[in-house]
């Protein structure tokens, strides 16, 4: 094998290390504990969406009403694949 | 061993065709890179939130009730505790209330939560949260904690100690910002606001017989469509959420927005796979000759197969694994800019969310086989057409 294939083989195998390194050591444990604490206070646990007022934040709980149209379904209404 | 295969010389043969003719191959490696980056990045973040969901979802109440009126969720009568109570089977009934505040100079918008601080359980949860709390100095005047969305977006906007609510009544509610929570916490918490129960109830103007909704635990499952019976029968305006239902919909959440990347990724794998099957085909390409050489000079057939596979093996292994790297590099270190407004929108506060680190083995290998079975078999079935027919032919 010539010098340049090891030369890459150990670039890929540096990357490999790398990623496995740091899925190793960082620590999930804490950013979950995190999470299950703000969600078991406010029993809340829905994602923080960046969504305009009219478009629902808390899944399921809320209901996208548009403020013009408030008899028209959302765009995003998707019942069909949450299977409500 | 390792001295016999890095003699061997099959193996530098293969190297040095590998490096010479690198300019054929690094378009294939640099499609396929972007290819894989793009699909993993999409699967990495939408494993990872639905992972973090999916945990916080186990704190929660198994059953959530609230007043309904012409189809809509309206406030909920707190005398419906009570009757709830009544219910054999129940535990940790509590009351809830929240709702958005509406920021009209900017069209933005809060998430104020009110929470019962004189319970035991709540304030030793809020402890763990924000360490440096001093409960009774933060109930002893209006205080409350926001999470980091809302602190910038206040902070650029002059209220940096604290923000003036203007209640549905015409009054202005002077609240001072307590402390912060975690960047750890955004996923749910970015654009939220804590605050006593009282306090968020006068925000909204919520009478004192009023919540939001009612929140319960069952813990016997094969209790749960009993009780949703006894619910329905108790009150006639009531609707009924189940943590069942909200799991479900945690676990189909992100999977239409990866469904519809997967189908942009088949799409593309396609054409590219369609450009390499042609390339190979192509009457008077470089590899034809290559190929007609090699077996003048004595190779079988199955020698070219054999060199074409692992040449082609080793583009598609270090274009995967530069693509994987790339894709974990970009979504948990780098918290996956532009990419997670996808997911996470960006209409309201801006949301730099901390992803945590999930490889699910089961898609990588999925990602790999889809993509390295028709790479291989585009080059392949070509060579091996042009192999089996004479040297001379395939020269010309």
């Amino acid at each position: 094998m010539i010098r340049e294939f090891y030369i890459l083989v150990s670039m890929v195998l540096f990357l490999v290390g790398f990623v496995a390194v740091h899925y190793l050591t960082h620590n999930n444990i804490s950013s979950n504990e995190i999470l299950c604490s703000v969600s078991k206070i406010t029993n809340i646990s829905s994602p923080s969406l960046s969504v305009t007022f009219y478009e629902p934040r808390i899944l399921f709980f809320d209901e996208a009403v548009n403020p013009a149209y408030p008899q028209m379904d959302a765009i995003d209404k998707m019942d069909f694949i949450y299977d409500k | 061993m390792i001295n016999k295969i890095s003699s061997s010389a099959f193996l530098h043969f293969l190297t040095l065709l590998l490096f010479k003719q690198k300019g054929k191959h690094i378009g294939a490696f640099l499609i396929s890179v972007m290819i894989i980056f793009l699909l993993s990045s999409v699967l990495f973040i939408s494993s990872s939130l639905q992972n973090s969901l999916l945990s916080t979802l186990e704190n929660q109440a198994d059953f959530t009730v609230s007043r309904v009126q012409a189809g809509r969720a309206v406030n909920t009568p707190i005398k419906w505790i009570d009757k709830i109570l009544e219910i054999d089977g129940v535990s940790n009934v509590s009351p809830r209330v929240y709702g958005r505040y509406f920021f009209t100079p900017r069209g933005k918008s809060f998430l104020v939560v009110g929470i019962d601080f004189f319970d035991e359980q709540n304030s030793k949860t809020l402890k763990s949260l924000v360490e440096t709390i001093d409960l009774k100095s933060f109930l002893s005047t209006d205080n409350m904690i926001v999470g980091r969305g809302v602190k910038s977006f206040l902070s650029e906007h002059y209220y940096r100690d604290y923000f003036s609510f203007k209640t549905p009544k015409g009054s202005f509610k002077k609240v001072k910002i307590y402390q912060t929570l975690s960047s750890k916490s955004d996923l749910i918490a970015n654009d939220m606001i804590i605050m006593p129960i009282d306090l968020a109830r006068e925000i909204f103007a919520l009478a004192e017989d009023e919540v939001t909704d009612i929140s319960f635990n069952v813990p016997n499952d094969a209790e749960w469509d009993n009780i949703i019976t006894k619910l329905h029968l108790l009150f006639y305006d009531v609707r009924v959420i189940e943590k069942r239902e909200v799991k479900k919909a945690y676990e189909n959440l992100y999977n239409y927005k990866g469904g519809v990347f997967l189908i942009l990724y088949l799409i593309a794998i396609v054409t590219f796979i369609l450009i390499l099957y042609q390339r190979y085909s192509m009457t008077y390409s470089t590899d034809r000759k290559e190929i007609g050489i090699l077996r003048a000079i004595g190779w079988s057939i199955k020698d070219i197969l054999k060199l074409k596979f692992f040449e082609n093996l080793i583009i598609v292994v270090i274009s995967f694994v530069f693509g994987v790297t790339l894709a974990y590099i970009y979504v948990f270190i780098l918290q996956a800019p532009l990419l997670s407004q996808i997911f996470l929108g960006g209409a309201n506060l801006s949301n730099s969310v901390v992803f945590t680190p999930l490889l699910d083995y089961g898609v990588l290998v999925s990602i790999f086989l889809f993509y390295a079975i028709p790479f291989l078999s585009a080059v392949l079935i070509p060579a091996w057409k042009i192999a089996v027919i004479p040297p001379k032919e395939a020269m010309l």
